[in-house]
């Protein structure tokens, strides 16, 4: 925990250092990385707690393999992203790992890493120019998981509605897509409105409380891109007295989302390892350095937590 | 009703001084009540006491900020610090009201302290440093956040006790708590900046400075105050957002700055400060938050609704613009 906040705050003072410099000058020092393995890392928020977790593991994980970490927060800005990278290719390190911003606009970090022959890694989340290697989970699998939950709960008829994360972003439209499949495969299964929440829980309940307004009990199951929103919808429908009418479906497995899971709030979740992200993309990272055969993709599974399986993940 | 809106605004060209005038003070209020008129022909979902209380409820995290940083604006500042300010209280709030750990007095205590506590910083910067306002509340903008994230460890603060949740999510009469904390909050606000000694300072402070300075006021103090009452406003908003959704998120309120100054300006406070209302604040919050809703009622989306917010915000400083050049 103290870790934490301890690298939380050497990267917002990294990335102060960056911004007030205004440019990718190598940090000092450098790395001397004869006999250490030193690992770039750039996250996508570290104001997001799935993120956060991704990187925690990593850093444990690095601590056990004795691999130095340089990691930075990108704060969801892809330009920051590559110039992080720029600045990981002059520090010379051995090995990149990102967790890309967006599926275009982080694509520049990852060619301009090819080029300077450093290896990088894709964690999470693609690119659409693609990495020596990539660990994360095929999002659309989770939005298939989630809709064709729905579909099951309402017996393959009724109105569903759709809270998007951030338009554009990978995970947002993959899920999208992978909501979209099962809804053309059921036909009684309507999407009546569909809407960005920006991954925010307040957004996600203002937009449901609205959406209450305009279509009352026509509502039978909500689909959020995130738990976040999840739990905004569902605070939302509750403070309505409609929850019990609704089923709400969302994604990650946030602890916040797995109590609820449990409490029989939120009806399911779809859990999404950063565990396994996170020790898998830096695993991969050292197998590439050392030279050793390695999977240039690593997918880890999503799975569907209710009421009867919840347990199993609440630590 | 065209008819005679067409005649009021012939009748502006023709005598520019009085009625324009009238327009900057009353236009933003025809505006509002035109637009749910609007909207209550285009969705029979709009005008109904259930969906009016939502609005209300939705509005009063960003009236509440509005109505501090009006106070600022009034002296001629700004605090950009405001959507932070709402995540470090409601963090330090929510840290505090886990159930059975503390009375409720002790998070709403302390998340206010934490409010009041920045924005006299705010203030102790501003006064000491002479340094722009813009600047200043720049820099204590992106310390909120990381103070934020710091507190938290960079993950929401979940798990509170119902008392604490009651703030933002209970009913007090049938009405939403929130909409009465706003109710109270505009009344305070309105009474200092009419009836007070601190309320006409500020208006002459924001009129002309050196003026207010030459003629006694203690500048500095008045500034002190306006960015503390900032602060604590701050405070109210961030832990009735975290009462709201049950949790204190250190990524809470980004932006949160940007929607409250835009409804102090579009409710009139002229951006050089001097002059300006609470009452017009309130209106030009629950205008935007009209906007929002009736969007989303019609099923546009957002992307739309940012347009539109931002055409309203310059329309907004052109009248007051020509309301100024009248005078």
């Amino acid at each position: 925990m103290k870790r934490t906040s301890f690298s939380l705050i050497q990267a917002s003072i990294l990335l102060l250092g960056l911004h007030l410099a205004g440019c990718n000058q190598s940090g000092g020092d450098g790395a001397d990385g004869q006999d250490k393995i030193v690992v770039g890392v750039s996250m996508l928020s570290m104001q997001n707690e799935f993120i956060v977790n991704v990187a925690d593991e990593i850093e444990k994980k690095a601590d056990e393999m004795g691999v130095e970490l340089i990691t930075v927060d990108a704060e969801r800005s892809p330009l920051k992203q590559i110039e992080q990278v720029e600045s990981f290719i002059a520090q010379d390190v051995d090995v990149i790992i990102m967790n890309p911003c967006e599926v275009e606009a982080s694509s520049p970090a990852v060619t301009k890493a090819l080029a300077a022959k450093v290896p990088i890694i894709n964690v999470n989340s693609a690119t659409s120019s693609s990495p020596t290697a990539f660990v994360g989970s095929d999002d659309v699998e989770s939005g298939r998981i989630a809709m064709e939950y729905i579909a099951k709960r309402l017996g393959g008829k009724g109105n569903v509605i759709m809270i998007h994360g951030y338009m554009g972003q990978a995970a947002q439209l993959q899920r999208e897509q992978g909501a979209r499949e099962v809804l053309k495969k059921y036909p009684g299964l309507k999407l009546i409105a569909h809407q960005s929440g920006e991954w925010d829980r307040a957004k996600a309940m203002s937009l449901t409380e609205n959406w209450i307004q305009s279509y009352g009990s026509n509502i039978q199951a909500v689909f959020a891109h995130n738990d976040e929103m999840g739990m905004g919808a569902v605070k939302a429908l509750s403070d309505a007295g409609m929850k019990d009418k609704v089923v709400v479906v969302s994604v990650d497995a946030i602890p916040d989302a797995l109590q609820a899971v449990q409490k029989g709030t939120l009806d399911a979740t779809v859990f999404q390892n950063a565990e396994q992200q996170g020790s898998k993309a830096i695993e991969t990272a050292i197998k590439i350095v050392k030279g050793q055969p390695y999977d240039a993709q690593t997918l880890v599974p999503f799975q569907l937590v209710t009421k009867e399986n919840v347990a199993q993940y609440m630590k | 009703m065209k008819e005679t809106l067409i005649a009021y605004f012939n009748r502006s060209a023709e005598s520019p001084a009085l009625p324009t005038r009238r327009i900057g003070k009353y236009g933003i209020f025809l505006a509002f009540i035109l637009l749910c008129v609007l909207l209550s022909l285009m969705t029979p979902r709009f005008l109904t006491v259930a969906n009016l209380t939502i609005i209300v409820t939705q509005v009063s995290i960003n009236a509440l900020l509005a109505f501090g940083v009006t106070f600022v604006i009034l002296t001629g500042g700004i605090d950009l610090s405001l959507g932070s300010m709402v995540a470090v209280t409601g963090v330090v709030a929510a840290t505090f009201a886990h159930p059975d750990d503390y009375p409720l007095v002790v998070p709403i205590g302390v998340g206010l302290l934490a409010g009041v506590l920045f924005g006299a910083l705010n203030g102790f910067v501003i006064t000491r440093s002479k340094v722009a306002p813009f600047i200043v509340t720049l820099g204590t903008m992106t310390i909120g956040r990381g103070l934020a994230l710091i507190i938290s460890k960079g993950r929401p603060v979940s798990n509170l006790s119902d008392s604490f949740n009651f703030i933002g999510g209970g009913h007090l009469f049938g009405i939403p708590f929130p909409i009465i904390i706003l109710l109270v909050a505009f009344a305070v606000c309105s009474l200092i900046l009419k009836k007070t000694v601190l309320g006409r300072y500020i208006y002459a402070i924001g009129g002309n400075e050196q003026a207010a300075r030459a003629s006694g006021i203690q500048v500095s103090r008045v500034k002190m105050w306006v960015y503390t009452i900032s602060g604590l406003l701050a405070a109210v908003a961030g832990i009735v957002l975290t009462s709201r959704i049950t949790t204190g998120q250190p990524n809470a309120g980004v932006g949160f700055e940007l929607s409250a100054i835009a409804a102090a300006i579009i409710g009139g406070t002229s951006t050089s400060g001097g002059s300006g209302t609470m009452a017009g604040t309130l209106i030009g919050a629950l205008l935007i938050g009209v906007i929002s809703n009736g969007l989303d009622l019609l099923n546009v989306t957002s992307y739309y609704q940012q347009v539109v917010m931002g055409a309203i915000i310059i329309g907004a400083v052109v009248l007051d613009g020509l309301n100024r050049k009248s005078r």
